[in-house]
């Protein structure tokens, strides 16, 4: 949990391989890296076993970067497909059971905050749909309720594409999948609006085919985290193979969602707001410059 | 033999939009050189693939052709390259990457 975790065992460099000395060396640790400068550094995430063309997959890759502090960064993860890309980043990864991950980083961030104090120590959860709006949802929305310090990503896929294409909770209505020949018969769940009503800080959507916006939200999100209380993101990353997408074409069905039902939206409780201005700087919450008085009708 | 993702230099190093390291879903696999293409008298560095990691999912294709309008990267069976990077010969540095490209198929 510390920039120690990133270096070599005295002795041990020149038989570690060679993607771990790169990591090392011209790794994330310890630097600000951007979107813009991918392609030019050692990502923290390897290679993993996720199938050709998978936007949950480059939504990780996004994740990682936009991470603020990695080597101060822990996920939390559940069964799901997100988890074979998570579990290969040099960052720590925490494997609950099914849907208890929310729990699981309920318990962590308590006690990391317990053992460094003030010291920024994220807590990121990443699983998918099903993780967290079916299985784990009661522990979901509680650790909002509870206000726990940390964040929660959905990797939204709309399906259970792990096991064969069962709908979930976040599937739309009328979809029909492998394994629910008959379609979807109940809408989709507003996971935002209940985000939004068990308090959470910070609720956005996002969808992979804007890399920058990906990284603004995730960085604002676990900022927020740290100090003012849950933040929650929603991703569309869609199953290429259960929604049959040629692989070249993934980017062009997330614009065609992202303009059907998968707007852009953000929503920031005005303390979230307070504390990005005061500690991080950020301008974009600065209440606007007032028009010129002369333009405002009724006053002298 | 299984198709992977090319990158023609000249027509990248003419542009340098580096969309296609942003859309790649495998990390790591889509790299950027500030020499490659600029030792061949162009103006910008060029993107540059990692063979031996690509899934060949072509996703690259579609932002190069589509968002970025340059149509700069191909897909080619892997035996047809005459000469590619592999993660083995590519080095980092402060702000680029440097790759010594070599036979991608042994034997």
């Amino acid at each position: 949990m510390s920039l120690d975790y990133v270096k070599f065992s005295n002795g041990f460099e020149k038989f570690m391989p060679k993607e771990y000395r790169d990591m090392v060396e011209h790794g994330p640790f310890g630097k600000k890296v951007t979107v813009s400068q991918m392609g030019n550094f050692k990502e923290v995430l390897e290679e993993h076993p996720m199938c050709a063309g998978c936007a949950m997959t480059l939504f990780i890759r996004l994740a990682m970067i936009a991470f603020p502090n990695p080597e101060d960064t822990i996920t939390v993860g559940t069964a799901g497909c997100g988890r074979l890309a998570i579990s290969q980043a040099a960052i720590p990864f925490v494997y609950g059971n099914y849907g208890d991950q929310n729990g699981v980083a309920s318990g962590l961030s308590r006690g990391l905050r317990l053992r460094f104090g003030d010291k920024p120590k994220d807590v990121v959860v990443m699983a998918g749909d099903g993780g967290t709006a079916d299985i784990g949802f009661q522990q979901v929305l509680h650790s909002w309720f509870r206000k726990e310090r940390f964040t929660t990503i959905m990797l939204d896929n709309e399906v259970y594409g792990n096991t064969g294409g069962q709908e979930s909770g976040m599937t739309n209505r009328g979809a029909v999948l492998k394994m629910a020949p008959l379609g979807k018969k109940f809408e989709k769940m507003d996971m935002l609006q209940m985000a939004k009503v068990a308090g959470c800080a910070y609720v956005a959507t996002v969808v992979p085919n804007n890399p920058r916006r990906v990284e603004s939200v995730i960085k604002k999100a676990v900022l927020i985290a740290r100090e003012v209380g849950s933040t929650y993101i929603q991703a569309y990353t869609s199953c290429n193979i259960e929604y049959a997408i040629p692989t070249d074409k993934v980017m062009e069905d997330a614009k065609t969602v992202e303009n059907d039902r998968y707007q852009f939206t953000e929503y920031v409780s005005d303390e979230a707001k307070q504390y990005l201005t005061e500690r991080y700087g950020y301008k974009e919450f600065l209440p606007k410059p007032a028009a010129p008085a002369a333009a405002i009708p009724g006053k002298a | 033999m299984y198709l992977v993702a090319d990158i023609i230099v000249e027509i990248c190093a003419a542009k340098s939009c580096k969309l296609c390291t942003q859309y790649c879903p495998e990390a790591n696999t889509i790299l950027y050189s500030e020499e490659m293409g600029k030792d061949q008298g162009f103006k910008y560095g060029s993107a540059y693939v990692a063979v031996d990691r690509c899934k060949g999912c072509a996703q690259c294709v579609w932002v190069c052709d589509n968002m970025a309008k340059n149509n700069a990267i191909k897909m080619i069976m892997i035996d047809q390259l005459p000469k590619a990077a592999l993660t083995d010969n590519i080095t980092y540095g402060e702000k680029s990457t440097t790759a010594v490209l070599a036979s991608p198929v042994v034997g």
